[in-house]
């Protein structure tokens, strides 16, 4: 406010030395609020023309940088960019959150009973398929622990038969093992089959009759 | 006029920007805050005026500037860029944070004016102390 109010008095120019450059101009005493010969502006020549030869020894140098203020200023910038892409960010989620209440108030207007309707309608759909399925998942359960069970049961069965047929293996073997010949009984045993001969010769005729009276006895 | 202005806008590229545009008469600017096509010329076809400034004081001695804020967040949310002039008139305003720029400037500012007020201090106590010495 109080730079451009300055600028507006007469007299006090920031370059003093182009104040006798401009001239008096259309306001005698009254200088611009800006110098337009402070920045470079093509006035004679266009961007074609070649720059004049008092120029060819002209170095353009970069404007100065202080170090210490670019690390500052880089810092400033870094911050403000973060707030702006947070503030863009919010203004993003109202504009669409408008969207959406102006939408559904449109179609609250046109498709409102039919829409809840048709929602109830499939509620009932989703409920009865749910018990359907329950029903099904339960039965299937039973089915599957029932099979279990049989099969534990038959396989229990099994083995008990399979052991009591082994136990009367045994059984029976450690029967025979009492008529069985071993080395104390050989001498023992063969002096009885000499002692009592026995005679396997019989006689059989065509009708089936048999005859064990042979020669031998 | 139809198709020459759809020319523009044919391909891809090109988005919006919120920026000034010139207007007023000689001597006189005027600048109107618009969200435009950044293809768009300066003073050209805009999507909507968004606000005004006055660049040059009034009779207070303020530069009043006039801003559609509910419509500045609507097209902020719809994905607009600003210009640079655009963004420290904001940040000057208050409705975005302050341009670092604009705080730079400042500082610098001040440290010219502080350098400006020593160089004057000291030789005028230098030009003072040999005055009253002698």
């Amino acid at each position: 406010m109080l730079p451009a109010l300055r600028r507006c008095r007469p007299g006090s120019v920031p370059l003093p030395a182009l104040a006798a450059a401009l001239g008096p101009g259309p306001f005698p005493g009254l200088c611009p609020a800006w110098c337009p010969r402070a920045l470079p502006a093509r006035g004679r020549k266009t961007r074609h023309d070649p720059p004049a030869k008092s120029k060819a020894a002209r170095v353009k140098l970069p404007p100065p940088v202080d170090p210490e203020e670019l690390l500052v200023v880089l810092e400033r910038y870094r911050q403000h960019r973060l707030v702006l892409s947070a503030l863009r960010a919010e203004f993003r989620a109202e504009v669409l959150q408008k969207k959406q209440e102006e939408r559904l108030a449109a179609e609250e207007e046109e498709e409102l009973e039919e829409h809840r309707r048709l929602m109830a309608w499939n509620e009932e759909e989703n409920g009865r398929q749910r018990a359907r399925r329950e029903e099904r998942l339960r039965k299937q359960e039973e089915e599957e622990r029932r099979k279990k069970l049989e099969i534990a049961e038959k396989q229990a069965r099994k083995m008990e038969a399979f052991l009591e047929e082994k136990e009367k293996e045994v059984l029976q073997l450690q029967e025979e093992a009492k008529n069985f010949i071993t080395l104390e009984n050989l001498e023992a045993r063969i002096e009885e089959c000499l002692d009592n001969p026995r005679n396997y010769n019989f006689a059989i005729d065509k009708d089936g009759r048999i005859v064990k009276r042979t020669v031998l006895t | 006029a139809f198709s020459a202005g759809s020319r523009l806008l044919r391909g891809r590229g090109g988005h919006v920007v919120i920026r000034f545009a010139l207007g007023g008469c000689t001597n006189r600017p005027f600048f109107r805050i618009v969200a435009a096509n950044s293809r768009r010329p300066r003073d050209g076809r805009y999507l909507e005026q968004l606000g005004c400034l006055d660049p040059l004081p009034n009779a207070f001695g303020e530069k009043v500037a006039g801003l559609n804020l509910e419509r500045l967040r609507y097209w902020l949310g719809c994905g607009a860029q600003l210009s640079r002039p655009a963004e420290k008139l904001l940040g000057l305003a208050g409705f975005l944070p302050l341009h670092p720029m604009t705080v730079t400037a400042a500082e610098r500012l001040r440290r010219r004016r502080q350098r400006e007020q020593q160089p004057e201090a000291a030789p005028a106590d230098g030009s003072a102390r040999p005055g009253t010495g002698t």
